[in-house]
């Protein structure tokens, strides 16, 4: 799948801008802070309605417009800036073509079309488009606490399987709940009505510890494979591993399982007040030449892990779909070395629209299909 | 925003569940419009509510006198016994018109995140009833979601040691709809309650 062209209006630094996009690898080239990032952003935004950099909306919306100065003019006057962002383009995939129209709303709900006709949920978007992202914030995943690992792979989920989007939200919202009664109950036996929400709590759970398990077993491989065709050597290889909260032993199920754990820190749970068993306590293994990636890897070496990672998505989501989802990497080669940019940019090609962002020529890839230079919320093709 | 009486009214009306600032600005100003005596009708039908709605001594269901039009009515059989969290709720159970027995409204669902224990709703006034009555079948219609599924979850527990038979309504495919459009919980609650046939 791909996008066949995109126009942008009042996204971050971008006024006014309308491209088409073609196919294979597309370089987005540009000095710092002049919207190569959010050039990306807002192709991944309409892709996903998702921004991989913050969750409010609030900053997508361009907040403050200069008058036209032009010729070296200092911008005359200040004005406040709109209160909508608008992206339009269009999805091509083996489903058909999808026409998909954004107003990023500052505060309230954003309005989406596709085709013309309202759409209320984030998963009904991905019938059409899907899309993968792979930016500098990503080293968290390596590098940074186990809940940014299971953000990571709740995204996985999400994006290979978007009807199980909501296995996480219930099962949240049953730990919430089941937290605040813990919390609340002032006896010292456990609160009236435990019982219910422990049930509510092992069937979400069970049901989001198996997803998780599914989506890390999708890319565990791939993310390997990836590493070591960047890294070169067959020796250094990528680990992933899913690390559940709640395993089940021998021919348990993962409901008794889970059942058994909560029984046994039942006690403990009562004295610390809050849920102490269940995916939310899941980490994902990371490690490189057998060591922890987090604290052992270098800074390279954590961001080829988190770039694999993300590689690996692709691939998996391509392999469930039967096509290459569209791949954003922004600002890939900074960490690496000379060697493991090329072998990086060499296996660039082949993975459907990839685009990149990069800050200078020397890194561009020779698979490169089309260039884009941005300058202060422009783009121009070179 | 504006003076007065109709900045009051604005206010008013948008502390009201569903009503937004710009509903309670356009509902204000049609009133406003309107003759007064559709004003003063509205007015006192809110009072006359407030004030005369009663609760049903067994039920607790919404009441004219001290017992609803079901728990008078001696054509219901009063060993069934359909629990809802809302009166809403039995009015919609109530418009399928297949239970053949009484109802309980429980006044919510157990929320620990709004601050809505066991205590705050009529569980206990329902075990007596079934203690009294002599109950057969003690069915459970709080909605299919969280809060509904664990409320139900905790009044079963305690209505099973009092020898009832004690049922839950059943998760699925809403008739007349298309599989495809199902959610993936929906089906997966169908299939597990996939019948012979």
């Amino acid at each position: 799948m791909r996008l066949s062209w995109i126009e942008i209006r009042d996204f971050r630094n971008y006024h006014e801008a309308s491209l088409q996009v073609p196919p294979g690898l597309i370089v987005v080239i540009g000095p710092n802070a002049q919207g190569k990032t959010n050039l990306l952003e807002a192709m991944y935004y309409l892709c996903t309605l998702e921004s991989p950099r913050v969750s409010s909306d609030l900053p997508l919306v361009r907040s403050v417009t200069f008058s036209p100065g032009g010729g070296g003019q200092p911008p005359a006057s200040l004005s406040p800036g709109p209160s909508s962002a608008f992206l339009r383009g269009e999805a091509e995939s083996s489903g058909g073509r999808a026409l998909i129209e954004v107003e990023v709303r500052g505060g309230g709900q954003n309005r989406v079309q596709v085709n013309r006709s309202p759409v209320r949920r984030k998963r009904d978007l991905r019938r059409h488009v899907r899309a993968v992202f792979c930016g500098p914030d990503d080293l968290r995943i390596v590098q940074g606490e186990p809940d940014d690992r299971r953000r990571f792979i709740d995204e996985c989920v999400r994006t290979l399987w978007p009807a199980k989007e909501g296995t996480a939200s219930a099962y949240e919202r049953a730990l919430r709940q089941r937290n605040r009664l813990l919390k609340d109950w002032p006896g010292p036996a456990a609160p009236p009505g435990l019982e219910g929400w422990d049930a509510e709590l092992v069937g979400h759970g069970a049901a989001l510890t198996s997803v998780r398990a599914g989506a890390v077993a999708e890319i565990a491989g791939r993310a390997s494979q990836e590493f070591q065709r960047l890294s070169g050597q067959t020796a250094e290889a990528l680990g992933v591993e899913y690390r559940p909260s709640v395993e089940p032993a021998g021919t348990e199920t993962l409901e008794a399982a889970f059942r058994r754990r909560l029984d046994e820190r039942s006690a403990d749970e009562l004295i610390r007040r809050t849920t102490l068993v269940g995916p939310h306590r899941d980490d994902l293994g990371l490690r490189v030449q057998g060591l922890t990636a987090r604290g052992f890897a270098s800074h390279g070496e954590a961001w080829g892990a988190a770039l694999s990672l993300r590689l690996a998505l692709g691939r998996a989501v391509a392999s469930e779909l039967g096509e290459d989802p569209v791949v954003f990497l922004d600002d890939p080669f900074s960490a690496l070395d000379p060697e493991r940019r090329r072998r990086l940019a060499a296996g660039l090609g082949g993975r459907g629209q990839v685009l990149i962002a990069i800050p200078d020529e020397s890194q561009l890839p020779e698979e490169t299909a089309t260039v884009w230079c941005v300058r202060e919320g422009q783009v121009a093709a070179a | 925003m504006f003076e007065g009486p109709i900045q009051d009214l604005i206010d008013e009306l948008s502390r009201l569940p569903g009503i937004g600032p710009k509903s309670a600005q356009r509902l204000a100003f049609y009133m406003v419009k309107a003759p007064a005596q559709d004003a003063r009708r509205l007015a006192e039908a809110i009072v006359a509510a407030k004030e005369g709605v009663r609760f049903c001594r067994d039920c607790f269901s919404v009441s004219e006198g001290e017992l609803c039009r079901i728990c008078r009515d001696p054509g219901r059989d009063p060993e069934v016994i359909c629990v809802v969290e809302e009166s809403k709720d039995q009015a919609a159970v109530e418009k399928a018109g297949v239970i053949k027995g009484r109802y309980h409204v429980l006044g919510g669902a157990i929320s620990p995140l709004e601050g809505i224990g066991p205590d705050d709703l009529r569980v206990q006034e329902l075990l007596d009833r079934v203690g009294r009555n002599g109950v057969r079948e003690v069915i459970l219609a709080t909605n299919p979601n969280l809060e509904g599924n664990a409320t139900a979850m905790y009044v079963a527990a305690l209505l099973k040691p009092l020898g009832v038979r004690v049922t839950r309504l059943a998760s699925g495919l809403p008739v007349g709809g298309d599989l495809e459009y199902a959610d993936e919980v929906t089906l997966g609650q169908a299939l597990e309650g996939r019948r012979e046939m």
